[in-house]
């Protein structure tokens, strides 16, 4: 008998053994992934401080040309603050630039293209649509993340512990409508009742919009949905408990939570019935003008900012749904602009300098940061820029006290997470549904 | 012994042939051309099919495949047969049909009608009629588009600003605002002077003994019209429907704009998410451009004689309209023209003094404070001064510097493909009857064929790669502009070369005068008018080109993209102040043309 047991256990030793060698042996073969010569300069970038990579990137870029290419026209104004800081170090500094900013999705097919180089010709990038960025730049490894010493530090963090990308903003799109009439909109449902035709860009002209549909079948806003739900009227509610029923059972199929098909409720009586614009810029427009009586659209809250004040055109004209009192369910969707270096970029240093000006210092966001309905990723970045433009009361008259057009007051980021029930762009999620929920979404009619 | 000199005479044989083949220049230039024509073809299209089965991370074949590189034919698989196939193909291509051949309808219609009454009637006015009518081709193809909604839309039929006759209380319907009407309509007005000249040119010249001779006969009017005047110009038509057909199929801003899903917006649409299917679309837009061209292969077989040119009746009998007829009617086409032509260029002035896009305060109150300059003058970037950023016309570097890439743009296409066409067409010309010089002329002509969004994509796929990487240059926008417009010049070229009798070269050949001298001292000063139609015509189509260059490169690199860019955007004023500069742009290369050279469109029709 111990014979026997002591056979088993040398044939357990050896199994264990072995079996622990196996495991050895896999974590072996694992291939230990390389960093690229950019991601080498990232990882030592990330030890640094501001004015040590203003250093690095004078060393590097005095008397070069720098390519950018972004979402956002703005980078171009943001580069010559950037310049002329790195002359305030070096006199001497020399920097050429030109900043491109690609229409129609094309930021990623240039990108890609670029990245089929073995040099770039783009150093970094500021990007939308973490749907796309997940799939197409950062599984392939085509951008790498960069996170500033102080940005992490701003956010009680450290480079190793971020999560996710790193954001220069969060931008938010949200429900503005006509007030010349006397229609208003109290529940996030109000938009999709029958006879409701909002202005929205199309799900195909722009991919980020269509994220804010996939981001509603996700637990939290589903949820928010289903009590926006439970606050309306018994007609209305008639009609949403209608269209769930219909859509539980796709809901069940796509591997959605319990009020899932909340979420594909909302986004299918929304699809079928927008009024198709190429831009935020014409629903605005619109909104804005006398004749728009009772219209309403999701677009970008800063585009306010340009409207000019004539006899038919009034940004007393709009009303920010979420501002209302007593106003039900999401005010809007939050998306970011990330940055993200090439990993054939020429310039990394100065790339990486150039980002952490952005994201760490007031001057380098005012580009940005002089609107409203765009905040910083950096707690301090966004209380200096609150300090220096007072976005909060931007609608106010001149005495301070008379609110001269309401729409204008932006109640910052914090109120729109928290009381405007922002819905926010979580881009992993994006990507696991965007071959069903997108799929789906995208074979519903008008 | 027998053998090895059989052998070698053989190759002293081959030889001599290969040097008598390649002492004629026009051999010489046909073999070349026919290599690099080849390539610039076919490499595109190889580009573009190998895409249609290349994994694409992030879009629909990496999902189904589980594979992130690698080959598959899941996108034939999924565009065919996937429950979007209604959608993302078979709709698309059922509305690029009915687009295409409504347009062919319409710009035949309007333009030979336009064409009947300026060469074949007493009408009135003709010369401004003849100059004007040609606007709507030389314009962007989607100004008119752009001016359609600023006309028609209204807040309560299509959602968005009131247009000009909402704003007066007249509503349209929707199927008049957006959709496939107003995109037949727009794409029909746009290519009718096609129409107008080349059905044009054939009544014009045409021998009036044949109506004559029906009208001996106590031929009806209507049935010498449709048994005996219309048939003469079919081979007119054909050419117009050959145009125009490619052209409309691959226009992307117009149904874009007016709201219709085609092949060509359906494949910017899919590229996000279906990228290798987008390219099976471009492979049907070019599979319809190749149908197009053995057609008109077939035609030429088969065509019966159509000459109208005998040289024994110099005479062309006019139809008179009546003494108020010939007004009427000459002031109905003012009016339309005024529309077409005058009316989008004043709107793109009027728009650029406006406080707000699309705000027409100052029509209904004529208070001036409801009208600005700021869209031309703004000059402070700091300034919030409702331009989203940007600076005043005048001032904004990108719509000068896209500006001057237009010009450089065009001007070098129009030399290369003016050149090459002229080329092709010489040594066409004098290899008429030879099967390399057919293919050589085909095969330059297939690309205009095939339309533009088709070929963008193709060349897209082509020079974006590792080795070759063109994407967002010049060169690029270079090559793919030459290749397309190549056509222009080759077809202008051999039609002026076929009239040329051979014994003016050939006395020079005999005085030995070397080819450069025949070519540059004989040759085209002879046919310089046609010739330089041939550089005009690439440089024109080049200034305003969108739907091939679309792809290729961003915005801010031609005015094309940068006005579109602003027109999405819903910046108007910019877009209507680009708008305005290329008009003027062009009419003024055009004047300058037709001063110096006598060359122009409509040369000749109006009278």
């Amino acid at each position: 008998m111990k014979k026997i047991l002591s056979v088993m256990l040398i044939v357990l030793m050896a199994c264990s053994f072995l079996f622990a060698g196996g495991q050895a042996e896999t974590k072996k073969a694992e291939p230990v992934k390389e960093l690229t010569a950019v991601q080498k300069i990232i990882k030592e970038a990330e030890g640094m401080t501001m004015e040590e990579l203003a250093k690095k990137a004078i060393a590097e870029s005095n008397g070069a040309t720098f390519y950018g290419v972004g979402n956002s026209s703005r980078g171009k104004s943001a580069l010559p603050l950037f310049i002329d800081y790195l002359k305030s170090i070096d006199p001497s500094y020399n920097l050429k630039f030109e900043w491109q900013q690609p229409k129609n999705n094309s930021i990623f097919e240039m990108l890609d293209a670029d990245s089929k180089k073995a040099q770039g010709t783009f150093s970094m990038t500021l990007i939308q649509d973490g749907n796309q960025i997940e799939s197409k730049m950062v599984q392939t490894g085509l951008l790498d993340r960069f996170i500033p010493l102080e940005w992490a530090k701003a956010n009680g963090t450290t480079a190793d512990k971020v999560e996710g990308y790193l954001p220069l903003q969060t931008l938010n799109k949200v429900f503005m409508y006509n007030c010349t009439g006397k229609k208003t909109y109290t529940n996030v449902w109000d938009f999709v009742m029958p006879g409701e035709h909002g202005l929205f860009m199309g799900i195909h002209s722009e991919p980020v919009g269509v994220n804010f549909l996939y981001m509603l079948t996700a637990d939290k806003y589903a949820d928010a949905l289903k009590e926006a739900c439970d606050a309306l009227p018994k007609d209305k509610k008639a009609i949403v408990e209608k269209e769930v029923k219909a859509l539980s059972k796709e809901a069940k199929e796509f591997g959605l939570g319990k009020n899932g098909a909340y979420g594909l409720a909302w986004i299918k009586l929304w699809v079928t019935s927008y009024n198709e614009q190429t831009d935020d810029g014409p629903i605005c427009n619109t909104l804005v003008s006398s004749s728009a009586t009772d219209q309403f659209g999701l677009l970008v809250y800063s585009k306010l900012r340009s409207v000019q004040e004539s006899d038919s055109v009034s940004k007393n004209n709009i009303k920010v749904a979420a501002y209302e009192d007593g106003y039900k369910g999401f005010g809007g969707y939050g998306y970011c602009h990330y940055l993200f270096l090439t990993d054939n970029s020429p310039l990394p240093w100065t790339s990486c300098a150039f980002i952490a000006y952005m994201t760490c210092t007031q001057n380098g966001f005012n580009a940005w940061g002089k609107d409203i309905g765009g905040y910083s990723s950096n707690p301090e970045v966004a209380k200096a820029n609150e300090d220096r433009h007072h976005h909060s009361v931007s609608g106010m008259a001149e005495d301070g006290v008379t609110v001269k057009f309401k729409a204008l007051n932006d109640k910052g980021l914090d109120w729109w997470l928290n009381e405007g029930g922002l819905v926010v762009e979580d881009p992993e999620y994006c990507a696991s549904v965007a071959f069903t929920v997108g799929t789906w979404i995208e074979g519903l009619r008008k | 012994m027998k053998q090895q000199t059989t052998s070698i005479s053989k190759g002293a044989l081959l030889l001599n042939h290969v040097k008598t083949f390649l002492s004629k220049p026009q051999n010489v230039i046909l073999l070349l051309l026919g290599i690099i024509l080849t390539v610039s073809t076919v490499a595109p299209i190889i580009a573009i099919v190998h895409d249609t089965i290349k994994i694409h991370p992030g879009t629909i074949d990496a999902y189904i495949t589980k594979k992130s590189s690698g080959y598959s034919l899941v996108n034939y698989t999924d565009l065919f047969t996937s429950r979007l196939a209604k959608q993302n193909l078979w709709i698309p291509l059922l509305n690029t049909i009915i687009l295409a051949i409504g347009s062919c309808v319409v710009s035949i219609l309007f333009g030979g009608i336009f064409a009947f009454l300026v060469t074949r009637t007493n009408l009135a006015w003709k010369k401004y009629l003849s100059s004007i009518f040609i606007f709507p081709y030389i314009m962007p193809q989607w100004t008119l588009a752009v001016v359609w909604q600023h006309v028609f839309s209204s807040n309560v039929i299509t959602g968005t600003s009131d247009g000009l006759l909402a704003s007066m209380g007249i509503l349209m319907p929707r199927w008049w605002c957006m959709g496939l009407f107003p995109s037949i309509v727009v794409l029909g007005l746009h290519y009718a002077p096609f129409a107008y000249i080349l059905v044009g040119g054939i009544f014009k010249n045409m021998d009036a003994n044949l109506e004559e001779a029906a009208t001996i006969l106590d031929t009806p009017k209507h049935k010498i019209m449709f048994r005996v005047t219309l048939p003469m110009v079919r081979p007119a038509i054909l050419s117009t429907i050959l145009l125009v057909f490619g052209g409309a199929m691959g226009s992307y801003p117009v149904p874009h704009y007016l709201n219709l899903v085609t092949l060509s917006t359906k494949y910017v649409s899919l590229n996000v998410k279906y990228k290798g299917e987008a390219s099976i679309l471009a492979i049907i837009m070019m599979l319809f451009g190749v149908a197009i061209m053995f057609v008109n292969q077939l035609s030429l077989k088969s065509r019966k004689n159509y000459t109208t040119v005998t040289g024994k009746s110099g005479q062309i009998s006019k139809i008179n309209l009546g003494k108020r007829g010939k007004y009427i009617i000459a002031l109905i086409f003012v009016i339309l023209t005024f529309f077409t032509s005058i009316f989008p260029i004043v709107s793109f002035g009027f728009e650029t003094f406006l406080p707000n896009p699309g705000d027409y305060s100052f029509l209904y109150t004529g208070n001036a404070s409801n009208l600005t300059t700021k869209w031309w003058t703004a000059s402070d970037p700091t300034a919030e001064n409702g331009l989203y950023g940007q600076l005043g016309i005048l001032h904004n570097k990108t719509i000068w510097h896209a500006f001057v890439g237009t010009i450089y743009t065009a001007f070098m296409c129009s030399i290369i493909a003016g050149t090459l066409g002229t080329m092709i067409g010489y040594a066409v010309s004098k290899n008429r009857r030879s099967k390399g010089a057919n293919y050589v002329n085909s095969v330059a002509f297939l690309p205009y064929l095939m339309p533009s969004v088709a070929v963008g994509a193709a060349f897209f796929i082509l020079f974006s790669g590792e080795k070759i990487n063109l994407f967002n240059t010049y060169t690029l926008l270079i090559i793919v502009g030459t290749v397309k417009y190549i056509p222009f010049a080759s077809r202008s070229a051999l039609n002026s070369m076929l009239q040329l009798s051979g014994e003016i070269e050939e006395s020079a050949i005999i005085q030995d005068i070397p080819w450069v001298k025949r070519m540059t001292k004989i040759i085209i000063p002879i046919q310089k008018s046609s010739i330089i139609s041939g550089y005009l015509m690439p440089f024109m189509t080049c200034l305003r080109e969108l739907s091939l260059f679309m792809l290729l490169c961003v915005q801010g690199f031609i005015l094309a993209t940068t006005l579109d860019y602003f027109d999405e955007m819903g910046l108007y004023a910019f877009s209507s102040g680009i708008n305005l500069i290329l008009i003027i742009t062009i009419l003024i290369c055009n004047t300058i043309v037709n001063k110096v050279t006598g060359a122009s469109l409509d040369s000749g029709i109006g009278g």
